[in-house]
């Protein structure tokens, strides 16, 4: 008897938990409908350690269109326009580009935007409590790292309009190391003329379709030895950095929420000790192993960032 | 006084009035060398490092002068001469170009290593600290006299201090690489998901 009990009991947890995620997620999924079915013009801060970064967030749909603005306001600037399936880049360095995808590659992952199921094998969601958020009532979602090398990323969501309020990467110990902060939000049931302007305007055309060059991975093959579960390989080459004009071997991971960056290049003069450097979420972890050098960049702890460098070995 | 100001050679008053020590009038004008006074003005930009299009040394006019005049053995060279011709001015025009963008791009990524360089402090400091014990010991074996020890220091300074700053270049260029490349990401992403997909529907 005793025994039925617990496996009801069992049962029944087990149940709830499984309500629990599918909540969690429909929040996600209701979310990701929302910033795209609804016109708002919103601004956003985003904060790293000691640096801030203000943001204008406007959106759109238009006869069945999806137009999208994203701008930096501090500094040089940074605008990113969308067009339904076409992105561009206006940076004060270099001549616009656009990329032919259906997503803009700003602060927030561009995943939770989208069809959040892919994420359910490397992370989990949980419903957290309930707070105030700029203002509105807000319902907190974390998106949980199964793999404790990662960071979580949690989100505010506001519990009437779906909107995203506020979102940040937390660490292993619960600490909020980069948060985004939504400072206003207007939804309204027009679009913005600024975006309708968008529909006139010229883009440049872009840039030629991605290939998954798996066939060239097999040529500059340095051994990457270990990374965080649910990583995959996206695309390697050897290129110029544009900045230095440094030749670099190049690999790009994403495990569906964060990108990973793996440069290998020629040692600089002198003796220097690896370390790592970081900015809100963003670290960098160089790493001298004499006669090579590797450099990892991404969302992810300065611990991992050492184990990837550590691990990547000459081709055989 | 005027006596002695016109006996002054041209150099020295062009070189007076690129200082600033002479003022700029009818007079002094008309004794500068107008080249002179350019390669003057360039020395001086070279030697404040102010020079932001780099030496041009632009000999494409000379050297498109000297195929002009050259006879002409076989029409049909003429048309690869001024191929050349083109080509050369395209050069010059071109590193003109580029020069002072890489230069704007590199103070970017300098704004972005030093909002970066904040945390790094400690990490910095932290090694050097290590090293201390290694540094001490040697004077107490006995075997080096501090003798230039200043002088050696200032300059092993201003060598980490070069390397520090060719590796915050790097960062730099790797920051904003890696910003540049999870754009496509996505999209890649995607892409490999729907290839993986395919051969799933086939079966």
């Amino acid at each position: 008897m005793r025994l039925l009990a617990c496996i009801l009991g069992l049962c029944l947890a087990s149940w709830a938990h499984a309500e629990e995620v599918v909540s969690a997620r429909q929040l996600l999924q209701n979310m990701a409908s929302a910033v795209h079915n609804r016109n708002f013009d919103a601004s956003f801060v985003v904060l790293k350690g000691k640096g801030m970064e203000p943001y204008r967030w406007v959106h759109a749909k238009h006869e069945n269109k999806e137009l999208e603005l994203l701008s930096l306001l501090n500094g040089a600037g940074l605008e990113i326009v969308r067009v339904d399936d076409l992105v561009t880049y206006y940076e004060p360095q270099s001549a616009p580009y656009s990329v032919k995808t259906d997503s803009i590659a700003g602060p927030i992952p561009e995943v939770l935007f989208k069809d959040v199921s892919t994420l359910l094998e490397h992370y989990d969601f949980v419903l957290g409590g309930k707070g105030r958020i700029a203002g509105r009532p807000a319902q907190l979602v974390r998106v949980e790292a199964k793999d404790s090398s990662k960071y979580n990323y949690w989100l505010w969501i506001d519990t009437q309009s779906s909107l995203l309020l506020k979102a940040a990467y937390v660490n292993q110990q619960g600490e909020l190391l980069e948060q985004l902060q939504l400072t206003h939000i207007s939804v309204t049931p027009e679009p913005a003329e600024q975006l309708l302007e968008l529909t006139q305007r010229e883009f440049p055309t872009p840039l030629p379709a991605l290939k998954l060059n798996k066939e060239d991975t097999l040529q500059n093959n340095w051994q990457i030895g270990w990374l965080p579960e649910g990583f995959k390989l996206l695309k390697s080459d050897r290129h110029k950095l544009d900045l230095n004009n440094e030749l670099a071997d190049y690999y790009l991971f994403s495990d569906g929420l964060v990108d990973v960056s793996v440069f290998v290049q020629r040692p600089l003069p002198g003796q220097r000790p690896s370390g790592a450097l970081s900015s809100g979420a963003t670290t960098v972890y160089v790493h001298n192993s004499g006669a090579f050098d590797v450099s990892v960049v991404g969302n992810i702890p300065a611990m991992t960032a050492k184990s990837i460098a550590e691990s990547v070995k000459r081709p055989l | 006084m005027t006596k002695a100001n016109l006996t002054k050679s041209p150099q020295e008053i062009a070189s007076r009035a690129l200082d600033g020590d002479l003022q700029l009038d009818q007079s002094s004008l008309s004794q500068i060398d107008a080249a002179k006074f350019a390669r003057y003005a360039q020395i001086g930009d070279v030697m404040r490092e102010a020079q932001t299009g780099g030496i041009s040394i632009d000999i494409t006019a000379k050297v498109a002068a000297a195929l002009e005049n050259e006879p002409c053995h076989n029409l049909s060279l003429q048309s690869e001469h001024q191929e050349q011709i083109a080509q050369g001015t395209k050069v010059v025009k071109l590193s003109a170009w580029r020069r002072p963008i890489s230069q704007v791009a590199i103070a970017a990524s300098v704004a972005l290593v030093a909002v970066l360089g904040v945390n790094t402090m400690p990490q910095q400091s932290a090694p050097a600290i290590d090293e201390m014990p290694v540094l001490q010991s040697r004077p107490l074996a006995g075997g080096v006299a501090p003798v230039s020890f200043s002088t050696e220091q200032s300059a092993l300074q201003s060598a980490e201090k070069g390397i520090r700053d060719l590796q915050q270049q790097r960062i730099g260029a790797l920051v904003l690489e890696h910003q540049r490349q999870s754009r496509v990401a996505y999209a890649l992403q995607q892409k490999s998901k729907a290839e993986s997909e395919q051969p799933e529907d086939k079966k």
